[in-house]
Order: C-alpha cells, then sequence, then structure tokens
C-alpha cells in the first residue's frame, strides 16, 4: 500500500530577482509503501537532503506535490503543518539532536508534550519503547552522561514515540565510527521489522544503504537510478558500489 | 588591518550586547556629572539652608554610585569576555599574542567608554538646568532664584578622571581573565553543563529559615529591637538571599519537574529545563539584583515616604502655624510683622500652668513618672481652654467633654511598642493623681504631646476641678522652668502657612534669641522638605543606576545564552515546535529571571518599610495604621520600579527571539 507519493516535485533556490538560478530537484517522483525502509543516496549537493526537507514538510517545494496517506501537505496551513510533523513524522538527524538541557527521558517525550497528549499516555509509550530499545535505566542521565550508542537509542525512541507514519533518517550514521554507525543501522532495521515502521533514511554511504530494502540514486536533481534488496547481502552491496561509481564520483 | 579597524568592526558586530551596556555606562556618567555640577552650582548652594547636609548628602551617594558602577563594569566586562573565549582563542591561534588581544579588548572597551563619557557628559551639560530645576522644585519650598544654564569644567574633569580610573582597571582585570585561557579550551566540547543543579534541601531549609529569621525580626514592634539587631537582620536575610538562589530555586524547580501533568506540557518542559540549566550560572546574579532592588526601592519608598509625609510630620511635631512664650513686647511686634506682610491671622493666649500631683508610675523596672523628681510636672489645661486652642491648631482633634474627678492625659506613642504602650496607659489609669484636696483619676487618652510646650506630661481637667485645684494652690504659673517665668503662651494661625516664607522669616527674626522659645511650622516643613526631597532625588537617580546596571547585567546574560540555546530552537522547530509555542517558551525561559528577583527585592523591601515604620514613621504619622500609609506609598515606587523591569524584560524578550529565531 502507498503512503507517500511524490509527485513532479521541483526545488528551485533563487526564485528572487536577480539572484542566479539553481534548480536543486528535478521532476522527482516516486511513491513509497508502507512498512517500507528505503533509502536515498546521492553526492554532497546532488540535492537530496533537499528532497528529506520537503518530504519532512520543513521546507516546501517550488512546485509538485506530496501526498503523505492521501494528504496533499503543501495544502496545509503553517500551524497544521507543526501539528503534521508532530503526528506523522518523526525525525532522526545526523548528530542526534538531543537537548543538553533535558535528560534523556524528557528529550525522548519531548514531541508528546508540545502536541499535549495526557501524563498517562506519555508514561507508556515511553515505557514501552524505552524497554523495546533497551535504555529505560539510563532515561534519567543527560545526553553527555550516556554512550554514543544510548544517545542513538534515544534519538530514535524520539522520533517513535510519537507513532509516526514516517521515520525520516538524515545521514543518520555521518558522524559515527563504523561500529556504532553498524550498531545503529540494525536498530534502524529492527526498528523496521518489530513495529512495521516506514522509514526513509538519506545517505551517501553504501554500506548504511545497503539496509535499505529499496535506494533511489539521485544525481544533479533527479532520480538516475533505483536498486531493491537482493538475497544475497554482499550481492546487493556490490551492486551499490556499481551505481555510486556512477552516479557519486566526478561523473559530470 | 590595523588594531582599532579590527576592534570597530568587533562594536559593530556585537552592538546588541554593546548597546545596553553602553546605555548603563552613559547614564552612570550622566548621574556622577549632575551629581558634581549641582555640587558646582552656585545658586543652588544658596539656596539650601542646610548646605552642609545636601552636600554630604550628594557627594556621600555619589560615591556609592561610583563604587557600584566600578563593580558592574568589571563583572560585565569580565563575563563579556569569558561569552567570546571561542573568538580570542581564534585569535591566539592566528597567531596573535595575549598581549595583543588584551590590547584589543581594552581598546574596545575605551572606545565604548569614551563615547559614553562624552555622550554622558553632554546629556550632563544639556540636562543641567533641567536636574537643578528639579531638584530645586522638589525641595525646596518656595524657591523663586533664577538657574542660569552653565557649564561646569571642574565637574567634567572630576567625572572623567575617575572613569578612566575604572576603565583602566577593567583593562586589567580583562588582561587577567584572557591569561587564564588556554588554547585547547577551545577544542573542548563544552557539552557538560555548568549550571545544571539539583539544588538542596538543607540550602532551601536554611534560607527559609534565614529569610524567616530576618522577616520576623524586622517585623517586631518593639524599635528598640530593631536598631539593635539592624545588622544581624541585614545579614541574615542577604545570606539567606543568596542561599535561596544557589540552593533552594533550584530543589524548587526540581520539585515542579515532579507534576508530571504540568511538566510534561510543551512549553513548561522545555522552558523550566533550560532554566534549570542555566540556574547555577545565573544564580549569583539574581541575588544580587534581589538584594540591590530591594536596597533601591526600600531608598525610593523610604524618601517619598518622607517627602509626602513632611506636611504631617510638620504639625505632628509643632502643631500650630507658629507658636512662641516670652515677653509680651515680643507679641506686638509679631503682630505688627503680620500686619505689615498683610497675612491674615488668628492667635489665641494661654497660660503655661503647671500641676505636681503626687504620683508614682512604674512599670516593671522603669519609674516612669516619679513626684519626687523636679523634672516630672504636668502641663495642666481646663477643658474649655483646651477645646478652644485645638481650633488654632492644624492637628485634626475632637473636643472633649470630661466628667468630675476624671483627667484625660496627652500623649504621642511613647514607646511605639503596642503591648508596652498598653501597659503603660493601664498603669496611669491605675494611678490616682493626689492633689492637696481631691484625688483625680485619668480615664482616657488623647494624641496632643504638642500642646506640652516646655513640659513633657500633659492633662485636660474638668473646668470645675481646675478652678478648685488652682484655688487650693494645685495648680501654680509655670515657675519650675529655668529663667523668667513666661507665663503665657500663644499660637497662631494665619493663611497658607507653609508656603508664606516671607512673613515667617520675619517672626523667626524677632524671635530668635528674644523668646523663650518658639516654633514656626514653615521652618520645621522646610527642612523635613530639603532633606526628605533630597533622599527621594538623590533615591531616585540611585534607583534608575540601580535598574539599568541589573537590567543590563541580565539582559546580557540572557542574549549570550541566547546565542548558546540557538541550536536548541532549531531543533525544536524541526519537530514540531510552531512560532505560538516557542512564544510561550522564551516568556517562560525568560519571566522568571526578571520576576522571580524582582518580587524578592519587593518582598525584603516591604519588610524593610516595617522595620524603617517602627523606627521612623509610626513616630510621624499619628494616624491608626501608619504601616498601611507607608504600604501605600510605597507601592506606587513598587509599581514603578517593576513597569520599568517590565520594559527591560521586553527589550531582552525581543533580542532573545531574535536571535534565537
Amino acid at each position: 500500500m502507498s503512503l507517500m507519493r511524490v509527485e513532479n516535485i521541483n526545488k528551485v533556490y533563487g526564485t528572487r530577482k536577480g539572484a542566479r538560478k539553481f534548480q536543486a530537484l528535478k521532476q522527482i517522483n516516486f511513491e513509497v509503501h508502507e512498512g517500507e525502509f528505503i533509502g536515498i543516496m546521492g553526492p554532497s549537493g546532488s540535492g537530496k537532503t533537499t528532497l528529506l526537507n520537503i518530504l519532512g514538510s520543513i521546507d516546501r517545494p517550488t512546485n509538485g506535490r506530496v501526498f503523505l496517506d492521501g494528504v496533499d501537505i503543501a495544502s496545509l496551513k503553517k500551524k497544521q503543518l507543526a501539528e503534521h510533523r508532530i503526528k506523522n513524522i518523526g525525525f532522526v538527524f545526523q548528530d542526534f539532536n538531543l537537548l543538553d538541557t533535558m535528560t534523556l527521558k524528557e528529550n525522548i517525550i519531548l514531541p508528546l508534550a508540545i502536541h499535549g497528549a495526557d501524563v498517562h499516555t506519555i508514561e507508556t509509550r515511553l515505557q514501552k519503547l524505552a524497554t523495546d530499545l533497551g535504555i529505560l535505566t539510563v532515561l534519567d542521565k543527560y545526553p553527555y552522561e550516556v554512550s554514543g550508542g544510548e544517545q542513538q537509542r534515544a534519538a530514535a525512541c524520539r522520533a517513535l514515540i510519537t507513532d509516526p507514519k514516517i521515520v525520516l533518517a538524515d545521514e543518520p550514521t555521518g558522524n559515527l565510527d563504523s561500529r556504532s554507525g553498524r550498531a545503529l543501522l540494525e536498530l534502524l532495521a529492527q526498528i523496521n521489522r518489530t513495529y512495521n515502521t516506514t522509514i526513509l533514511m538519506v545517505t551517501h554511504d553504501a554500506f548504511a544503504a545497503s539496509y535499505c530494502q529499496r535506494i533511489l540514486f539521485i544525481r544533479d536533481g533527479e532520480i538516475y537510478h533505483e536498486l531493491y534488496a537482493r538475497e544475497d547481502k554482499q550481492q546487493y552491496f556490490d551492486a551499490i558500489i556499481d551505481v555510486v561509481s556512477v552516479v557519486g564520483g566526478e561523473s559530470k | 588591518m590595523k588594531l582599532t579597524t579590527l576592534a570597530f568592526r568587533n562594536i559593530k558586530r556585537n552592538f546588541s550586547k554593546y548597546v545596553m551596556y553602553f546605555f548603563t555606562l552613559t547614564f552612570s556618567v550622566f548621574t556622577v556629572y549632575s551629581f558634581l555640577a549641582l555640587l558646582q552650582n552656585e545658586v543652588v548652594n544658596h539656596a539650601f539652608i542646610y548646605r552642609e547636609r545636601y552636600r554630604s548628602m550628594l557627594i556621600g551617594f555619589g560615591v556609592v554610585i561610583f563604587v557600584f558602577v566600578t563593580f558592574f563594569l568589571i563583572s560585565s566586562n569580565t563575563s563579556f569576555i569569558r561569552a567570546r573565549k571561542k573568538e580570542i582563542s581564534l585569535y591566539s591561534l592566528f597567531g596573535m599574542t595575549n598581549r595583543k588581544v588584551s590590547k584589543l579588548i581594552f581598546l574596545e572597551t575605551m572606545l565604548v567608554g569614551l563615547a559614553a563619557l562624552v555622550v554622558g557628559i553632554l546629556a550632563g551639560i544639556f540636562f543641567s538646568k533641567l536636574i537643578a530645576m528639579i531638584l530645586l522644585n522638589v525641595t525646596l519650598v518656595d524657591f523663586v532664584g533664577d538657574i542660569t544654564f552653565s557649564i561646569h569644567p571642574r565637574s567634567i574633569y572630576l567625572t572623567i578622571l575617575p572613569f578612566l580610573g575604572v576603565f583602566g582597571l577593567m583593562g586589567l582585570s580583562g588582561l587577567r581573565v584572557i591569561s587564564k585561557f588556554e588554547l585547547v579550551e577551545l577544542f573542548k566540547g563544552e557539552k557538560v553543563s555548568e549550571g545544571k543543579s539539583k539544588g538542596s534541601y538543607i540550602l532551601l531549609f536554611l534560607s527559609v529559615l534565614l529569610l524567616g529569621c530576618g522577616y520576623y525580626f524586622a517585623a517586631t514592634v518593639d524599635s528598640y529591637l530593631i536598631i539593635m539587631y539592624s545588622l544581624p537582620i541585614l545579614i541574615s536575610v542577604i545570606l539567606g538571599t543568596y542561599l535561596f538562589f544557589w540552593g533552594g530555586l533550584p530543589k524548587i524547580l526540581h520539585w515542579l519537574k515532579k507534576n508530571k501533568t504540568k511538566y510534561y506540557r510543551g512549553d513548561n518542559l522545555i522552558a523550566i529545563s533550560a532554566f534549570n540549566h542555566r540556574v547555577r550560572s545565573i544564580a549569583s546574579t539574581m541575588a544580587t539584583i534581589a538584594v540591590l532592588s530591594a536596597v533601591a526601592t526600600t531608598a525610593v519608598a523610604t524618601g517619598y515616604t518622607l517627602y509626602k509625609n513632611a506636611e504631617k510630620d510638620t504639625y505632628s511635631r509643632v502643631g500650630f502655624d507658629a507658636y512662641f512664650y516670652g515677653s509680651e513686647e515680643l507679641l506686638d511686634d509679631v503682630y505688627q510683622a503680620f500686619k505689615n506682610h498683610g497675612v491674615e491671622f488668628e492667635s489665641y493666649t494661654s497660660e503655661r500652668l503647671v500641676a505636681r500631683p503626687e504620683l508614682r508610675i512604674t512599670l516593671d523596672d522603669w519609674l516612669y513618672y516619679d513626684s519626687d523628681n523636679a523634672g516630672d510636672y504636668f502641663r495642666v489645661y481646663p477643658q474649655s481652654v483646651f477645646n478652644e486652642i485645638i481650633t488654632f491648631s492644624r492637628r485634626d482633634l475632637k473636643p472633649v467633654h470630661i466628667k468630675p474627678g476624671e483627667a484625660i492625659y496627652a500623649l504621642e506613642s511613647w514607646t511605639n511598642v503596642p503591648s508596652l504602650d498598653a501597659e503603660l496607659k493601664q498603669a496611669i489609669m491605675d494611678s490616682p493623681f493626689k492633689f492637696s484636696n481631691q484625688t483625680i483619676r485619668v480615664t482616657s487618652f488623647v494624641d496632643a504631646q504638642f500642646l506640652a510646650f516646655g513640659a513633657i506630661q500633659v492633662i485636660i481637667l474638668n473646668d470645675d476641678d481646675f478652678v478648685s485645684l488652682h484655688q487650693a494652690g494645685d495648680i501654680i504659673t509655670g515657675k519650675t522652668e529655668t529663667g523668667p517665668p513666661f507665663s503665657k503662651v500663644t499660637v497662631f494661625k494665619y493663611d497658607n502657612p507653609l508656603r508664606s516664607g516671607e512673613v515667617a522669616r520675619s517672626i523667626t527674626e524677632i524671635l530668635s534669641g528674644n523668646a523663650d522659645s518658639f516654633r514656626v511650622a514653615y521652618n520645621t516643613y522646610v527642612e523635613l522638605l530639603e532633606t526628605f526631597g533630597l533622599v527621594c532625588f538623590i533615591g531616585f537617580f540611585m534607583s534608575i543606576v540601580f535598574i539599568l546596571m541589573t537590567a543590563s547585567l541580565l539582559y546580557f546574560k540572557q542574549v549570550m545564552a541566547a546565542e548558546e540555546e540557538r541550536g536548541q530552537y532549531q531543533m525544536l522547530r524541526k519537530i514540531g515546535m510552531d512560532s505560538e509555542l516557542e512564544k510561550r517558551v522564551i516568556t517562560k525561559r525568560l519571566l522568571p529571571v526578571f520576576l522571580i528577583p524582582l518580587i524578592i527585592g519587593i518582598i525584603h523591601s516591604i519588610f524593610a518599610m516595617k522595620s524603617a515604620d517602627t523606627v521612623v514613621f509610626s513616630f510621624m504619622i499619628t494616624q491608626q495604621n501608619s504601616y498601611l500609609v507607608v504600604l501605600g506609598l510605597s507601592s506606587v515606587m513598587y509599581a514603578i520600579y517593576a513597569l520599568v523591569y517590565g520594559v527591560f524584560y521586553f527589550i531582552t524578550k525581543h533580542q532573545y527571539a531574535k536571535v534565537v529565531g
């Protein structure tokens, strides 16, 4: 079943008079299915973060439409947008973006607190997620008091606490060493499996991409290629590398 | 690039931080210059009768202001440099020596300081006439002279010199801070909170205890106790304030967090955790502000209360527009003076009669009255004379009716301790006044001690009793006093007594040195107004300097915090904080920083006013509930203070929102 449909998205920077125009995205079309773990790959400057911001309703497309569950995001007003972000979308950021002023628990419940959920709902959801992700014992600690892995899981917990329709992950392994990176990817895959959560991950790392069931490759703002996961992990990884060598390098 | 260019550029870049600092500095310069100029102004000097008092008060408070300004400048300079640690470390990373960095910072400080000096002094010169006129208008009853616009070169360099000294000190302290920086700190992440505090029950308990004790003793009704323990009270309140902000407030925040229904609301969660995170680094500032606010509001409120009560106070001291007792020829001269000035007047002459009943009044160990003592005697009035003479008084007294054998005892408050006063009243009522043929008992009291005219005790008798006692020789003319026995006192009532300076001066001239004793309400009023008006005037300037200093310190700290918190707001917006919520978060984040010190400062001040009421005001304000009057007048000042603080809060909020937005 299709959860998100992206139709003919264009994004042009410098639309003001006299500014040099730069088209970051050109005619992007794709669909995301429910329960899918989808990756978007591309070199720096290919427009993948722009795309993610548009999908996350942080940015607006110049034209084109994004449907989430049949609702056109572009048609939402500013206030509705904020609510839409809280209710439907979970974010996992590159450096987790946990607030140092809050304990892990406070960080995790923040989206629900902003949304105005009652204490009971907050507590039950928190208990379940924190137990599943194994951070129950460190909930009352501050981000700088726990390990990187625990911070990751707390960030994932925060993304999941509102029970979002889709989780958007922006280069989640970008700042991590390979072991922590792998742990995070395992975690995302586990979340995807156990909760059937739809995850859309932007990355430039082939290894990270190999965890996705489907990968969209972007080059110069256009979808260049699409790749589906294969049974054999090594084969899949090699296939990704092949595409990247064309897309990613100094191919232009 | 030259160092000066860089300095200019830095000032421009840090404009939002420098602008408040500049404003405060300018006003401080303005105040110091204005005080100095007032001291130099001959016309103003001559207008004051109590010149020495005027000069020493201005100088004294000028020094106080200057000391505070020095502390403010050095502490804000230090925290400013700390906030720019990253930038400064970068300079040294690129090869700038510590000396050169210090020179740069010093240059910046100097540029801003010199600009403030110039603007402050120019403003001082520009407004000097206005300031002098305000001062004279507030303090003098009927000033008619003309103040010319004038520039006082001596005041200018007397202002510049100490400020340059302070700037030099700032440069030195900056050098000390910079030399302590280690380059490696630049690369260390500053993730670990410096400001988080869990608070402590012990500190909370201790602070509440100290404040409670301080308040309790400040609110006692015993003026003697208050004066005796004023220093311990002050220390315990100040210490309690600091302990409260250091350990108590974090504990309270901790409690707030436990109320999940409230705490788990987006704005509360963000604001409380952010405030909790900063509370330690700002605790001392908030405590200092609370104490300074208390000092400033108390100073202004005291001055204002005294000032507003000068008229009442005058009549509670003098009772009449004028009175004297002395030789009969003087009376004609006084009449003539009134006529010469064309002032309508009424006068009444009464005998100064004395009675010495056999009487002993003791209160515990205190021998209040003993007829064996030569100094203890009563001024006596028959009811008819009393009822007549009070119509000439400006005091609001009702005619009395006294039964035979009874008497009314005139008093203000003697001890100012209600319980003690009640005991004393009881003791007086219990003691029979034994005269040669009859005994008289006091049955009630009246606030009319201004009728004593040289005596200490006053009683009012029934007319018939008075006549019989007079015949029996128990009531005699005032021979107990030293010097010639002037047996008569004359009281005057005339139009517009507190504004008619000329006639008052003529009467004073006639009577001084000639009359046995005399008082003119105008003279007392002028003295009170001069003193209290000056207290008001100085308190006003001091308060503004305090408000500016404390508010700009808060502004400064919050704007610097905003820069560090910018990332958080960006993240929060990403996960769905809308602009409405953001506004609420910013409000809840900043309001306590301004509100808590203000409220605590005002509570301190309310108790300080209670002490002041016990020690000073209740002797002056003859109403039943003098404290209510004091509070009423003080609350005007509190409201103004809160209003000004509110303006600074909104400026800070605006700037904070701009930085994080």
